[in-house]
């Protein structure tokens, strides 16, 4: 259950993060619960950027970067079937485009992600790991457009499925 | 004494009436058909008709059909599957089909979907490298008559299977303990047999079942970038159905002494594979003659190692269902090397042209022709002409001068690109960008051959080849008014370019790619998905890769402004009147995809009904041809899904849409239970793994 690991690996990490942070108050080791404040406050951070539902493939949620590794990965695990284009192959279907739009429109990239993960590619599904897919999913995302920023895309399916998949660009 | 004679007589005869009934209830006093409201071949029939006479559905509450069960196919392997391409069979009473990643063969109650018993065989290495994966098109049945009932499929790994339809337990009579392996007597070269655990043959159509006679095609992996031309050879098999005793082979590539070896030049016959038998064959029983489909050699794209015609490839062959031997055949493509591959099961139609009643067999496919002959003498029911077409300037590839073109029916689809006029013409800009985009790709008639390419040359730019016109789902047909229903999918280019491949990496002498970028594989589609391909081992994390070869086309294929260069309908239904050898009606298929109404280059225009690209089944009912979308589509009208259609037989007008979760990936079906008929599809795609869905009409109906 790859999605339950990911969400004790979040979880696990609060914790930590907490009773470091108690102990720190106890022993007042300052350097420790300074670091460790910053990571309570990092994690505090992923959280409410997860709580917010409003985020959509337009709002800049991969990097260049990651792209840059994932389009390598595409290249060695994706394009023999999709192609080296992203257009698709004799029966394997397009990942850019309108039919790839219709496909994914209205879902989130956590569908897709998992998607990728579960039988992707076919001929070893689960041979690339999480981070890796993530790369991979920031390529697609990169070639049909959608902007870059300053963020890695993450490799949690529920922060994933918090970001919608929207063909158009929404109005503002 | 009288009267109780009589009504004891009288008792008698009931008990008598009611036996016969019964066995008539059973089915045991007729063969199974769709005159029972049963559907009990893949193509509902042996002719390949896809009809049935039920119209309980009909125009009027189409609309009103709801979802009478759901079988979800998640667990039918280690994964789930998303590309669900099977068609249910109905037989007294019970449905079967094959499912799921491990190729499962499950029973089901018809009315409810619940599952009555499944069946896997667990093969491992042998179908983790199978050519033909996941779980396939379905199975068959077959009946003595008399309670002996069994189900007969092909695994993954090319084994055939046969079952207890009652229980789903094997057939020990059957093979070895209830199996056949397909792979004895699998041949590469001159006549090597291929390794029974890593040899490369498959099949994912469903086994030909007449009278007592179980016959197999066989398919290999696909011919884009292959390691040899020597694999293995294509035949096509018929084995005793009851105990699985081999009857008759039939050579799709002839060896010596055998009709059509000569046109395999410089005994390039004992050095080339391929040529298989992939897709639904049919029969004619009374005849005694049975109809193959047969594909490419190796490989796809070039022949340059296999000089001449290459007889059976790309041929439609009629066989002796005895016997095996060749009584006709006819090559739709000389020396194939578009992957033009016969696609589709062949029709099997009575009809009357010009007044005179012809046993014909028409063939749908992939270039949007109806090949139509007399299923008898081979003869073409309307001259089919040979024409010069366009030659290869690929070292060592010499392709025919002439090939095969229908004079009637005309073409039910777009079968080449012609410049400008097929271009996307909503806007001056979008045409003008559109013939930027093909500038630098060849273009010209049909049977544009392959060319070496480069940056200046990324390839002979063909439509309908390899994906396009209609692929495997095949056509209907409609034997009361000798009309031929068919969908086309009409904006497939499909553009090919060559290259030389890396040392050591093949015999062959061109394989698919371009001289300018770096050497990329490509697969077939599902290759490695089967329930045993290997589990995750992980690849290292960042691993050290070249970087992508440049972007071919633009992404997405070749398209302008997000829209397919080609000008609408993407997909079209057609009507071909038999009897006249004419296009009856035709109309786009599904309706306008999201990316073409949402797109901003449209904006404000008001743009016909586009139709959808793909190649689907459909269904011929009374009054209906039935079909789903290809896409998922969001419209004012209705929510995230695809539709199921109906459209009127008589119009091409659509008269119904019910909501499917997911875009139609295999052919529909329909048969009728306890006075009320049902519609199954396989649906699946994108987010949505594989699931067999049920529609009826609600109980007031």
């Amino acid at each position: 259950m790859p999605r339950a690991r990911g969400l004790m690996r979040n979880s696990r990490k609060t914790e930590c993060g907490a009773k470091q942070f108690l102990s720190g108050l106890v022993v007042r080791v300052a350097s420790l619960a300074l670091t460790c404040l910053i990571s309570l406050a990092g994690v505090v951070g992923v959280i409410i950027a997860q709580s917010s539902t409003e985020r959509s493939v337009w709002d800049a949620v991969y990097t260049a970067d990651q792209a840059k590794r994932g389009e390598m990965l595409y290249a060695n695990n994706c394009a023999s079937c999709h192609g080296s284009a992203l257009g698709g192959g004799e029966s394997a279907p397009p990942l850019a485009g309108g039919e790839f739009f219709a496909n994914w429109n209205g879902l989130t990239l956590g569908d897709l992600f998992d998607r990728i993960r579960v039988s992707m590619p076919a001929d070893r599904p689960g041979k690339l790991g999480r981070e890796q897919n993530a790369d991979v999913l920031a390529f697609m995302l990169s070639v049909n457009q959608f902007p870059s920023g300053k963020a890695e895309l993450e490799h949690q399916s529920e922060v994933l499925k918090q970001i919608r998949f929207e063909a158009e660009k929404p109005r503002k | 004494m009288q009267e109780d004679a009589t009504r004891r007589r009288n008792v008698l005869l009931r008990g008598q009436l009611a036996a016969m009934l019964f066995m008539t209830a059973l089915g045991y006093a007729q063969q199974p058909s769709t005159k029972n409201g049963e559907w009990p071949h893949y193509t509902a029939d042996l002719k390949g008709t896809k009809y049935s006479p039920l119209a309980q559905i009909n125009a009027s509450n189409f609309n009103k059909l709801e979802v009478a069960w759901r079988f979800k196919t998640d667990n039918l392997g280690t994964r789930p599957e998303y590309k669900l391409e099977g068609t249910p069979i109905m037989v007294r009473g019970v449905l079967y089909t094959t499912a799921g990643t491990r190729r499962s063969v499950v029973a089901l109650d018809p009315k409810t979907g619940e599952l009555i018993w499944v069946y896997s065989l667990r093969e491992g290495q042998r179908a983790a490298i199978a050519p033909r994966q996941l779980s396939g098109r379905g199975l068959s049945y077959w009946t003595d008559g008399q309670g002996d009932d069994r189900v007969i499929f092909v695994t993954t790994g090319y084994r055939l299977v046969s079952l207890n339809a009652h229980t789903g337990q094997l057939i020990s009579g059957f093979g070895k303990n209830g199996m056949v392996d397909l792979k004895e007597g699998m041949v590469t070269g001159t006549g090597q047999q291929i390794d029974l655990e890593t040899g490369e043959a498959g099949l994912h159509s469903t086994p030909l079942v007449v009278k007592d006679v179980v016959i197999v095609g066989s398919s290999f992996k696909e011919g884009m970038t292959v390691v040899t031309h020597n694999n293995t050879k294509g035949l096509v098999r018929a084995f005793d159905v009851r105990t699985g005793k081999m009857l008759w082979t039939f050579n799709t590539i002839p060896r010596p002494g055998e009709f059509g070896n000569e046109t395999w030049g410089n005994n390039s016959w004992a050095t080339n594979g391929n040529t298989g038998v992939w897709t639904q064959m049919t029969v004619d029983d009374d005849l005694g003659l049975v109809y193959l489909p047969v594909e490419s050699p190796t490989s796809d794209f070039y022949g340059g190692e296999r000089p001449g015609d290459n007889l059976f490839g790309e041929s439609l062959v009629c066989v002796d269902l005895k016997t095996g031997q060749r009584k006709w055949h006819f090559q739709i493509v000389h020396h194939p090397i578009w992957d033009y591959d016969l696609s589709s099961a062949p029709i099997l139609a009575d009809i009357n042209v010009d007044g005179k009643a012809i046993k014909a067999v028409a063939l749908p496919s992939k270039e949007s022709y109806l090949y139509v002959f007399d299923r008898i003498t081979g003869k073409p029911v309307w001259p089919i002409e040979e024409r010069p077409v366009p030659q290869s300037d690929v070292p060592g590839e010499k392709t025919s001068l002439t090939q095969p073109f229908p004079s009637k029916p005309p073409a039910y689809g777009r079968n080449f690109l012609k410049i400008p006029d097929d271009l996307i013409d909503f806007t001056p800009e979008l045409r003008a960008q559109a013939k930027d985009a093909v500038a630098r790709y060849k273009t010209g008639p049909m049977f544009l051959p392959p060319v070496v390419g480069d940056s200046n040359m990324l390839g002979a730019l063909n439509l309908g080849n390899a994906s396009g016109g209609t692929n495997w789902p095949g056509a209907g047909y409609d034997p009361e008014t000798h009309i031929v229903y068919a969908q086309a999918h009409q904006s497939a280019l499909f553009p090919v370019s060559l290259r030389t491949p890396p040392p050591g990496f093949s015999d062959i002498h061109y394989v698919m790619g371009r001289n300018d970028t770096d050497f990329r594989v490509s697969e077939g589609p599902g290759f490695g998905s089967a329930a045993d391909a290997p589990q995750p081992k992980r690849a290292p994390v960042r691993a050290a890769a070249t970087p992508a070869a440049p972007a071919a086309a633009p992404a997405g294929g070749l398209t302008v402004q997000g829209l397919s260069i080609v000008k609408p309908p993407y997909g079209v239904i057609s009507a071909i009147d038999l009897d006249r050898g004419d296009l009856k009606w035709q109309v786009p298929y599904g309706e306008t995809p999201d990316a073409v109404r949402n797109n901003p280059a449209l904006k404000g225009m008001n743009i016909p009904n586009t139709g959808q690209p793909g190649s689907v089944g459909l269904v011929v009912t009374k009054t209906l041809v039935i079909l789903g979308d290809s896409q998922v589509t969001t419209t004012p009208s209705h929510p995230r899904g695809a539709m199921l259609r109906a459209y009127d037989k008589a119009t091409g007008k659509e008269v119904g849409a019910v909501y499917m979760p997911a875009p139609q990936s295999g052919s529909p079906m329909t048969y009728m239970l306890d006075g009320k008929q049902y519609i199954v599809v396989a649906v699946s795609g994108g987010a949505y793994s594989g699931e067999y869905i049920a529609y009826s009409l609600p109980p007031e109906e």
